[in-house]
């Protein structure tokens, strides 16, 4: 534990010095890269997650994903088809896999949309100023929406394309993003390293950008790791109502919409492994955010 | 007193500007989202003339700020939500409709999540670190990772089809059952008042699932808070005294726990304001046929007046499900005041 920590409080500085060499970024990537080695439950995750990314585009597919097979309609899992076949007389092993070719990246985008809109955001909130006032009342009123159901009828309105859906996923995480920068932003300027940056004159954007920013990376990380494990279910339960990913695209949601018409009369398994590919792929994630909240020295237990 | 008091006036005064913004909101998702609802109702082969009758309908061929005086006009002069643009009905009347049966639902599915999530976290805090705290754990882990959709079908499959506790997903009451003559609305309270308790049992029945899949999936927020908050109240000063007076261990625990008090009624407030709309896939899967679905129906037809409607209604109630929550706060808690 406190072995990671020193690693990770090296790559993310609290001084007030720059850098001397190679950015920020860089450096924390690889600090995790180290303290995942030192944690079990971060490794496990980060790996799974590659493996099912890894898979969904280079395993070899015993059937085509997309191409049903109407001869073999509704058959159980057998030395042929491994999981089965749908009522279609698609192949639900091969599907499973393809589905992480649509439903990962969509999740990743979505999360780094928000937070390329959120950590802005959170800093300006940060502020001492009109505008952060503004922001957090905004954030209060929007929030008072139910978000997810408003990124439903936003995706049923505009239309089911992949720039929509990863809009509307950006949608329902960005405001988390705000509230964490800014509370952390929040703390951190009362910090000495701030106040000796500010006492040797750089600008307050500076400030901002070099000094806050960077230290906020590790918590942000932990929480857009969360945010993506959210994204997973919102694109499963989009895809699942009929308004996100439409057959015969491959998705887990879309999977699982198509076995829930069987389910009642046994076939369990046309809903159950892509279903349980969104719980392994969730779990993954949150692995991974307890690893990071666990390896930045926030965990509460 | 009177510093709260003051607090509270603020907030009420907040609240016409905040239903201002909600109704500007039902309205910029239609109006100002990129793309034409027109073109994605016609289909891709409609003639022009079609898509223009169909904007015409939907009123999208005049000038915004035409349009939006109307939607306001007509919202506060004739009360109206405007009509479905498939059943011609008001959206008003078929929301107020289905109102009742998602009631039902997410306040059953919330006691259940309250009760078994509060159940659990108690467990966890009380015998930190030991085994059950584990198993508890383990179970929120678990329950949390699966989505409530998927949760609902492995319920049906395990609990219908293999074992046959619960009658198959059609629904309020069997295909073959009479309903009870409305009153309220809700299928469960309309049993009670007609006094029919063959069909209390049904409605019972049905509901079972559901529930369960809702209590499961939320019940995670409960477990963690009252754990949390658990494991300090129970290492503070006043839980020694209450044992050192040798109070039994139960009072203890229930004293604790009443320190879990506020967030877990907070949590009771966003959930309850959340699953109007969010339990809207469970709806489906059981054929509820409560809001939720019929919001989902209109997204897929593409619906535009019943789903500005839905938005509009579900934004409003999470107004004022949200200032209820403050004040009750305020009440609970005498720590907590506004600024």
């Amino acid at each position: 534990m406190s072995r990671a920590r020193l690693v990770l409080a090296r790559a993310l500085p609290q001084r007030a010095t720059e850098p001397s060499e190679g950015g920020r970024a860089g450096r924390a990537l690889r600090a995790l890269g180290k303290g995942a080695l030192t944690h079990k439950g971060l490794t496990i995750g980060f790996v799974v997650i590659l493996l099912i990314l890894l898979a969904g585009f280079f395993a070899p597919l015993p059937h085509d994903p997309i191409q049903p097979n109407p001869e073999s309609t509704l058959q159980s899992p057998d030395g042929e088809f491994w999981f089965g076949t749908d009522r279609f007389g698609f192949d639900v092993f091969s599907r499973v896999f393809a589905s992480a070719r649509l439903d990962l990246p969509i999740a990743l985008a979505g999360t780094l949309l928000s937070i390329a809109v959120g950590i802005p955001l959170g800093l300006a909130a940060s502020n001492k100023s009109r505008w952060s006032e503004r922001i957090m009342r905004g954030l209060d009123m929007f929030q008072s929406f139910p978000l997810l159901v408003l990124a439903f009828a936003i995706v049923a309105l505009t239309g089911n394309t992949l720039q929509n859906i990863i809009f509307a996923i950006a949608l329902v995480n960005v405001p988390r993003f705000i509230r964490l920068v800014r509370s952390e932003a929040l703390v951190l300027r009362e910090s000495r390293f701030i106040e000796a940056a500010t006492a040797i004159g750089a600008s307050r954007t500076r400030v901002m950008l070099r000094h806050v920013m960077p230290n906020t990376m590790g918590i942000v990380l932990a929480q857009a790791s969360l945010a993506a494990a959210h994204a997973i279910i919102v694109i499963a339960g989009l895809s699942f109502l009929g308004i996100g990913i439409t057959p015969p695209d491959a998705s887990w949601g879309v999977m699982i919409r198509v076995g829930s018409q069987n389910i009642a009369t046994g076939q369990w398994w046309v809903s159950f492994f892509p279903g349980a590919m969104v719980f392994v792929t969730i779990v993954a994630f949150n692995m991974v955010a307890d690893g990071v909240t666990r390896l930045i020295g926030r965990a509460e237990d | 007193m009177r510093y709260r008091t003051g607090a509270i006036a603020k907030r009420l005064l907040f609240i016409p500007v905040a239903v201002f913004i909600v109704i500007t909101l039902a309205f910029g998702l239609v109006n100002l989202t990129p793309g034409d609802p027109a073109l994605v109702i016609a289909g891709d082969l409609a003639s022009d003339e079609h898509v223009a009758e169909i904007r015409a309908e939907l009123g999208t061929d005049k000038p915004l700020p035409q349009r939006y005086a109307a939607y306001v006009r007509e919202l506060f002069t004739e009360r109206s939500l405007g009509t479905s643009f498939f059943t011609k009905r008001p959206i008003w009347d078929e929301i107020t409709q289905r109102f009742p049966d998602t009631l039902e639902l997410v306040v059953l599915g919330l006691l259940g999540a309250v009760l078994y999530g509060s159940l659990l976290g108690t467990l966890s805090s009380y015998f930190r670190r030991r085994w059950p705290d584990t198993l508890s754990r383990t179970s929120v882990t678990i329950t949390q990772s699966i989505p409530d959709f998927f949760m609902g079908l492995l319920l049906i499959y395990v609990i219908f089809y293999i074992i046959g506790w619960a009658p198959a997903p059609v629904g309020r009451i069997g295909l073959l059952d009479r309903p009870p003559d409305r009153v309220t609305g809700a299928v469960i309270l309309d049993t009670l008042i007609a006094r029919d308790w063959g069909l209390l049992k049904t409605a019972f029945h049905h509901a079972m699932l559901p529930v369960v899949t809702l209590a499961l999936f939320y019940s995670s927020h409960f477990a963690k808070t009252s754990r949390a908050v658990l494991s300090r109240a129970l290492n503070s000063d006043q839980v020694e005294f209450a044992r050192a007076c040798g109070l039994s261990e139960l009072r203890v625990v229930g004293y604790a726990f009443r320190e879990a008090r506020t967030p877990v009624v907070t949590y009771i407030g966003i959930l309850f304001a959340a699953l109007f709309g969010g339990a809207a896939i469970v709806e489906t899967v059981f054929a509820w046929g409560g809001l939720g679905q019929w919001a989902i129906d209109a997204m897929l037809k593409l619906d535009v007046p019943a789903i500005q409607g839905f938005i509009l209604v579900v934004g409003l109630l999470t107004l004022l499900v949200y200032l209820l929550l403050d004040l009750i706060v305020v009440a609970l808690d005498p720590r907590v005041s506004y600024e």
